[in-house]
C-alpha cells in the first residue's frame, strides 16, 4: 500500500505515488535550476513538463493502470535525460558549482532513529553533533527540576516530524536534487536493517500506546484535551490575574510579606515577570497542544512557536539569575549578643506577650496616637501563609552562679558579613520584666522595608538551682530543651524547678 | 579531454543542422524529431532538444502551430520559416564544403 497524490502537470491531472512524486519533483527542480540561467527558461520547462505529462498519459493507457509509479518516472527521466546530459550539449559549458553534498538545512524530528520522539536525533542532524550528547544533555537536565522533560515536550510540539523523503533530506542537509535524492535512497536501502534495530524499545512502546489509544477511540483523547484546554486556560487566567494583582497592589508593598520579603524591591517586578513567563509559556504550549489534539488544527505557526520558546528560555534565564542573586544574599551569617542580668526572685512566671511596643516612628506610620494606646497594640501572630517562619527560640539552662541572666542572641544572614551584621543589629525584640513576671514577645520585629534574611533571636535564660519557674502553655512553642507535656500539673501555668541536671517538673 | 571536447563541438553543430533538415520535411512534433534523430543514430535525450528548439524559434528559424491531439492537450508542431529555409540552404553548402575538406584531408593522408 502506498500513498498517492494528484498532481497537475502540463494541464493534465495525473495520479502519482508518493515516492514517484518526490523523485519527479527533485528532477523538475534540477531541470528548472539548470535552465534558470537562460532567458527562455519558462518556455523550455513548460515544454518539458508538457512532454512528461504526455509520456505519463501514454504509460497509463498503454499499461492500463491508474497510477504513475517510481519506475515510470525513472523511465521518463531516462528518456528526457538528466541535467548532466544537458550540460554536455550546452553552448556555454560553464563550470557550474553544483553542490550536491550540502543544501539548506532544516530542523525536523528524526523518528527513524528515535528513542522517544526523535527530538535529540533531529537536533544532532541539525547541529552535526553526535546524538548521544543531546540525549545525555536532556537526561541530565531532566533531573534538574525536570526542565529537560519540559524542554523536550516543548520541542516535541514545536519541531515537525520529517515525514517525506525530501524533509528527511532537508533534515540531514542534503541538497534536494536528483543526485542527493538517489544518494539518500541508496543510503536508506543500505541502512534499512540498522534503522529498524536502532528504533529501539521506547519507540515500540510509544507506538503501541499510540495504537491502543487510537483503538480506544479518539474521543477519549479529545475529551482529555478539552479538559486541558479548559483548566489550562483557567489556570493561565489565574496567573494573569495574580500578576495584575501583584502590579496593581504595588502600593500595598507586597515585599512586606514573607516569601517576597526576601527580594529587593528594585528587581522584584522583573523577577515576578520572569517567573510569570516561565510558568505561563509552558502552560500556553500545553493548551495549544491540546487544541491541536482536540481540533486537528495548528493554532499558531512555527515562527510564533519559536518566538514563544525564545521568550520562555529568556524568562527561565532571568528567573535563574535572580534566584541565584537572592541566594547570594544569604551567604554570610552574623550575630550580636546582648547579656542582661535580671532581678532575682525565687520564682518566675514566663508568659508570651502579644502586645508590641511601637516606636514613635511606627505610631506615626500606623496613625496611632501613642497617648491613647500607651504605645502598645495587640498583634495577632497566628501562623499564616504570609508570616515569616518562627524566629524566636528560648533555652532554659542552669546558671553557674547565683545570677539570673538572659542572653539575647540576634542572628541574620547577608551577602557579606557587614550586611549580615547590620541586619542583626536592626532586629527589634521585646522582652520585659515586671517583678517576677517575664514577658517574651512571640516574634521579632524588623524595620519597614527590611528584607527577610532569616533573622532569628535565640534567647538563653540561665537560672540558678532551686529557682521555680511557672511556664505558660504558650511558651512551649518557643522552647526546645525540655518536654512541656511531660509535666503534669494545672492547665495554663505548669511549675518547674531548676536542678543540678537541668529543668525538672516540680512535684507539688 | 580534448577529443571529447571536439566530439561534443562537432556533434552540436551537426545536431542543429540535422534538426533543421528533419523539420524541413514538414510539420513535426518534438518527440518525432527525437525518433528521427535516433534513427539517424545521433543519440540525444529529449531534454536537450527543447532548449535547442526554443533557441532556433527565437532566432526566427522556426515557428510552431498548436495542433489538437487525440489524447490530451494540443501539441506544438514545428515548421521551418522562410528565414530558416534560407539558413538551411547556407548550411547545405557549408556541409558540402566541410565534407569536401574532410575527404581531401583524408586522401592527402593516405
Amino acid at each position: 500500500m502506498k500513498k498517492t497524490l494528484n498532481i497537475n502537470i502540463g494541464n493534465s491531472i495525473i495520479l502519482i505515488e508518493e515516492d514517484a512524486y518526490e523523485l519527479l519533483t527533485a528532477y523538475l527542480n534540477e531541470v528548472k535550476f539548470h535552465f534558470s540561467k537562460s532567458a527562455d527558461h519558462f518556455e523550455i520547462v513548460t515544454d518539458i513538463e508538457n512532454r512528461i505529462a504526455e509520456m505519463f498519459r501514454e504509460m497509463l493507457t498503454l499499461q492500463q493502470k491508474q497510477v504513475i509509479q517510481i519506475t515510470d518516472v525513472e523511465a521518463v527521466i531516462a528518456q528526457m535525460g538528466s541535467v548532466k546530459d544537458f550540460e554536455s550539449a550546452d553552448d556555454e559549458q560553464e563550470e557550474t558549482i553544483f553542490d550536491t553534498q550540502h543544501g539548506v538545512k532544516k530542523l525536523y524530528r528524526d523518528t527513524d532513529q528515535a528513542y522517544i520522539a526523535g527530538v535529540c536525533s533531529g537536533l544532532s542532524h541539525y547541529c552535526e553533533v553526535d546524538v548521544k550528547w543531546f540525549r545525555v544533555l536532556f537526561l541530565v537536565s531532566a533531573f534538574i527540576g525536570g526542565s529537560g522533560i519540559l524542554g523536550y515536550l516543548i520541542m516535541w510540539i514545536l519541531i515537525p516530524r520529517a515525514v517525506t523523503r525530501s524533509q528527511r533530506m532537508y533534515m540531514k542537509g542534503q541538497a534536494v536534487n536528483l543526485h542527493g535524492f538517489i544518494r539518500n535512497f541508496e543510503e536508506e536501502l543500505s541502512n534499512n536493517k540498522l534503522i529498524d534495530r536502532s528504533r529501539g524499545f521506547f519507540v515500540e512502546i510509544i507506538d503501541a500506546i499510540g495504537r491502543s489509544l487510537r483503538t480506544l477511540g479518539r474521543t477519549f483523547s479529545k475529551v482529555l484535551a478539552g479538559f486541558i484546554i479548559l483548566f489550562g486556560s483557567l489556570f493561565f487566567l489565574g496567573l494573569l490575574i495574580a500578576l495584575s494583582i501583584f502590579f496593581g497592589f504595588w502600593d500595598a508593598n507586597p515585599t512586606e510579606y514573607f516569601p517576597l520579603s526576601m527580594v529587593n524591591g528594585e528587581y522584584i517586578s522583573t523577577m515576578i515577570l520572569a517567573f510569570f513567563i516561565s510558568l505561563a509559556v509552558p502552560l500556553i504550549a500545553l493548551v495549544l497542544f491540546a487544541i491541536r489534539v482536540a481540533f486537528n488544527t495548528k493554532a499558531i505557526n512555527r515562527t510564533v512557536s519559536f518566538a514563544l520558546l525564545v521568550i520562555w528560555l529568556g524568562g527561565i534565564m532571568v528567573s535563574i539569575f535572580y534566584i541565584t542573586k537572592v541566594f547570594s544574599e544569604f551567604k554570610e551569617e552574623a550575630e550580636v549578643t546582648q547579656v542582661k542580668e535580671l532581678k532575682k526572685y525565687d520564682s518566675y512566671v514566663l508568659t508570651v506577650d502579644r502586645s508590641r511596643f511601637f516606636s514613635r516612628e511606627d505610631s506615626v506610620r500606623y496613625r496611632i496616637s501613642p497617648d491613647k494606646y500607651r504605645g502598645r497594640v495587640i498583634l495577632n501572630d497566628m501562623d499564616g501563609p504570609f508570616n515569616v517562619p518562627r524566629n524566636v527560640t528560648l533555652n532554659i539552662e542552669k546558671s553557674n552562679n547565683d545570677k539570673v541572666i538572659l542572653t539575647q542572641n540576634y542572628r541574620s544572614q547577608g551577602k557579606d558579613f557587614e550586611v549580615a551584621l547590620s541586619h542583626a543589629q536592626n532586629i527589634h525584640y521585646d522582652f520585659s520584666q515586671k517583678d517576677s513576671l517575664l514577658n517574651f514577645s512571640p516574634a521579632l520585629q524588623l524595620n519597614k522595608n527590611t528584607q527577610w534574611r532569616d533573622q532569628k533571636v535565640e534567647l538563653t535564660l540561665k537560672v540558678p538551682i532551686g529557682v521555680k519557674l511557672y511556664i505558660n502553655e504558650e511558651m512551649n512553642r518557643f522552647t526546645y530543651n525540655y518536654d512541656y507535656w511531660s509535666c503534669e500539673g494545672v492547665e495554663g501555668n505548669k511549675s518547674w524547678v531548676m536542678t543540678e541536671e537541668g529543668l525538672k517538673c516540680a512535684t507539688p | 579531454m580534448i577529443a571529447e571536447n571536439t566530439q561534443t563541438q562537432m556533434r552540436k553543430g551537426i545536431l542543429e543542422y540535422c534538426v533543421l533538415l528533419i523539420i524541413s520535411k514538414g510539420e513535426i512534433y518534438a518527440s518525432d524529431i527525437i525518433a528521427e534523430l535516433k534513427k539517424a543514430k545521433l543519440l540525444v535525450v529529449e531534454g536537450t532538444l527543447y532548449p535547442l528548439l526554443t533557441r532556433l524559434k527565437n532566432n526566427g528559424l522556426l515557428s510552431y502551430n498548436w495542433v489538437e491531439s487525440t489524447s490530451g492537450p494540443p501539441r506544438k508542431y514545428y515548421l521551418l520559416t522562410a528565414e530558416g529555409r534560407e539558413i538551411l540552404n547556407k548550411l547545405d553548402t557549408t556541409w558540402v564544403e566541410l565534407s569536401y575538406a574532410i575527404e581531401t584531408s583524408k586522401q592527402l593522408q593516405s
